[in-house]
């Protein structure tokens, strides 16, 4: 802390996964967090060091800054709070469509509870016009757009690009005390009116499908015409108008809720306004063709071809380092094999989560892979790249391996005899 | 089984309502896949026929009820410059077969009954009787006249189904009341040249494929079977050279 006024107290509503995160961070800055849910169990495990999700080095952060956080049920415990983050994980059906009834609720036990000058700030994801529609008199009431990913949330929040705020009026200051937290982090703070910021978070999101999207229907092109995708991502990364972190590997189709969410939200607010989305809608039919991958590169080359294959699936979740499921290609793909034995194994997720009544919940990777006739790797978590083909060949009873974010080593999945198919490239 | 020809139960007729609904039960699952197919005519009066049969047959449904209907409607639906298509693409018909299969449909879902509707694609088998350009044709005109002429270099792109995978997954359908809309493709698609090949092979003899001055632009189709697959993980379609061999085996009595 270097900010020379009296240190602000943090306060969190909503202890899923972006409050917990992002209070547990806000300790990590040396500040005192007040983290707050109306769930008493769930406060109760919290007390317990038990976290209802996980990320990398979010247990670590905790145990270190028990000190600095005060984890409550009692929402009254939020007056000594000068700033409150409203910052409860906003679900979202099938089809991308956000729940708001619970943000609604915390919002209004927020703003019935908090001091007259404590800034309340709105950093779950809603839809434009939001914001503005909770203003009350006198209440300071602000939106800040959240860019946590799954799996890198603990990394995003201690170090975020820039902050964007969504603002009553853009042209008065910050409170000082919400201004001195947001300096802690030492990046660029952008405010602006509360219908920007709030379009500004689906428009990062946008970019980021358009360039997912880009890579997935190229790199089909690529399996079908003898092209290899990962020769042609290196020379787009070093093109300044498309940069090295733009997201252009392949996978299997948008997943987490949180994009499919936005892409909702556009196509929703075009169709109230005549605008036109028809690209959005194009992207949303890519990311489920593209997320059905696995299964029509196992129907061709197996299910079609055998009776009564024993298929190995390691990944469950949506994403490496999540527990999440949430559109979790590798769920889709095993709704679709339930007549089929399973051999599933996930760090996190358990085969549980599962519902095939011939799966087996395997112990380890090659406990998987055992007797199998192809293996699909749906989830790239980083012990899966340490796995040798070698091994993997030995123990499975056929050669074909699914690998679409090219997690094994290729040429050592072929030196071992196994059939090696990934996205971008022809098998 | 209950089945039912023309000489029965003419459907283009109105007593044809009053005949089924004699015949039918409420519990009973109805496949309808009767039409007059574009080689019996193109023309409106084809067209309104085929609507009659329809309205006759969803009259009688009408009065007695079904457990399923299953309309065998076609993928004439789709708009032909649609290379890529999926049971979400629009139906979007170019010609009145097209339309009268998408009217049928509609009028189908106007019956209160669980529906399926099937658009099967190029469909082939020894049976054939509309002798539509591809495997059937390119047969009967290799055995007819030793050589098999292509539109154009036969550069098109077409899914051919074999008409046993057709009855296949109908009664698999029915068998588990399978409801929606349903594209019967294998998810492989071939040029025409290629068919061509594959039929001419089948004879002993040399068949030539002649090759002509291309009339119209080309157009590919590619079916995306992803739905198929869900629902029918381990179904095996007939690949096109060897239902291409059976046809051929078929015809000249080879076991």
């Amino acid at each position: 802390m270097t900010s020379s006024i009296k240190q602000p107290i943090i306060g969190f509503a909503g202890m899923t996964h972006l409050g917990l995160v992002s209070g547990v961070c806000a300790s990590e800055k040396g500040f005192m967090v007040v983290c707050f849910d109306p769930d008493p169990s769930r406060i109760a495990n919290l007390r317990d060091g038990k976290l209802p999700v996980s990320e990398p080095q979010l247990d670590e952060l905790v145990a270190r800054n028990a000190a600095r956080l005060r984890f409550t049920a009692d929402v009254a415990d939020l007056k000594a709070c000068d700033i409150i983050y409203v910052a409860p994980d906003v679900a979202t059906d099938d089809l991308g469509q956000s729940d708001l009834r619970a943000i609604n609720l915390l919002l209004n036990s927020v703003l019935d509870s908090a001091r007259a000058d404590a800034a309340v700030v709105i950093l779950s994801q809603v839809p434009p016009g939001f914001t503005r529609g909770k203003q009350r008199e006198g209440r300071i009431l602000y939106y800040q757009v959240e860019t946590l990913i799954f799996g890198r949330a603990v990394e995003r929040a201690l170090f975020p690009e820039r902050y964007i705020i969504g603002c009553a009026d853009p042209t008065q200051p910050l409170p000082l005390a919400y201004g001195a937290f947001l300096k802690a982090h030492g990046c660029p703070i952008l405010p602006m009116r509360y219908e920007s910021a709030e379009l500004a978070k689906i428009s990062i999101n946008m970019c980021l499908v358009a360039s997912v999207s880009t890579a997935n229907t190229l790199a089909e092109l690529c399996e079908k015409i003898g092209a290899d995708w990962s020769e042609i991502v290196p020379a787009l990364k070093l093109d300044k108008r498309i940069g090295q972190y733009s997201y252009l590997a392949p996978g299997l189709g948008i997943a987490g809720g949180n994009l499919e969410r936005d892409l909702a939200t556009v196509c929703n607010f075009a169709d109230e306004y005549g605008t036109d989305a028809g690209v959005v809608r194009a992207w949303i039919a890519n990311s489920r063709h593209r997320r059905d991958w696995a299964l029509r590169t196992l129907h061709q080359n197996l299910l079609s071809k055998i009776n009564d294959p024993v298929i190995a699936v390691l990944g469950l979740a949506y994403k490496q380092d999540t527990h999440s499921t949430k559109n979790s290609p590798a769920i889709a793909l095993l709704s679709s094999l339930l007549p089929f034995q399973v051999r599933l194994f996930d760090p996190v997720v358990p085969a549980t989560a599962v519902p095939n009544p011939r799966r087996h919940s395997a112990a380890n990777e090659l406990d998987a892979c055992d007797g199998a006739d192809a293996l699909v790797v749906m989830t790239p978590w980083g012990q899966f790249r340490s796995l040798d083909p070698a091994k993997i060949a030995s123990c499975m009873r056929g050669k074909m391996v699914l690998d679409p974010y090219a997690v094994l080593d290729r040429a050592a999945c072929r030196n071992a005899g196994l059939e090696y198919h990934t996205l971008g490239t022809a098998a | 089984m209950l089945s039912l020809t023309s000489s029965e139960v003419d459907l283009t007729l109105p007593i044809a309502a009053e005949q089924l609904s004699k015949l039918l039960k409420s519990s009973d699952a109805v496949v309808m896949l009767s039409a007059l197919t574009p080689d019996k005519g193109r023309d409106i009066a084809t067209l309104m026929k085929n609507i009659a049969m329809m309205q006759h047959l969803c009259s009688a449904l009408g009065q007695t009820g079904c457990s399923h209907l299953v309309y065998f409607s076609s993928d004439a639906v789709y708009d032909t410059a649609i290379a890529r298509v999926t049971e979400s693409t629009p139906a979007s018909p170019q010609d009145l077969y097209g339309a009268m299969h998408r009217t049928r449909e509609i009028m189908a879902a106007g019956i209160r009954a669980p529906l399926l509707i099937l658009r099967p694609t190029l469909v082939y088998g020894v049976h054939d009787t509309h002798n539509a350009y591809g495997p059937n044709r390119f047969r009967r005109m290799a055995q007819k006249e030793g050589k098999i002429t292509l539109f154009g270099r036969g550069e098109e792109m077409r899914d051919h189904v074999h008409v046993e995978d057709i009855a296949t997954l109908t009664v698999r359908c029915l068998q588990q009341q399978s409801t929606g809309v349903l594209n019967m493709a294998t998810g492989v698609s071939n040029s025409f040249h290629d068919v061509a090949g594959l039929v001419a092979r089948q004879f002993g003899k040399r068949v030539e494929v002649v090759e002509t001055s291309r009339a119209n632009p080309i157009t590919h189709r590619h079916y995306d079977v992803t739905n198929l697959i869900k629902v029918f993980p381990d179904f095996r379609f007939i690949a096109l050279q060897d239902g291409i061999a059976r046809c051929h085996n078929e015809t000249t009595g080879v076991a």
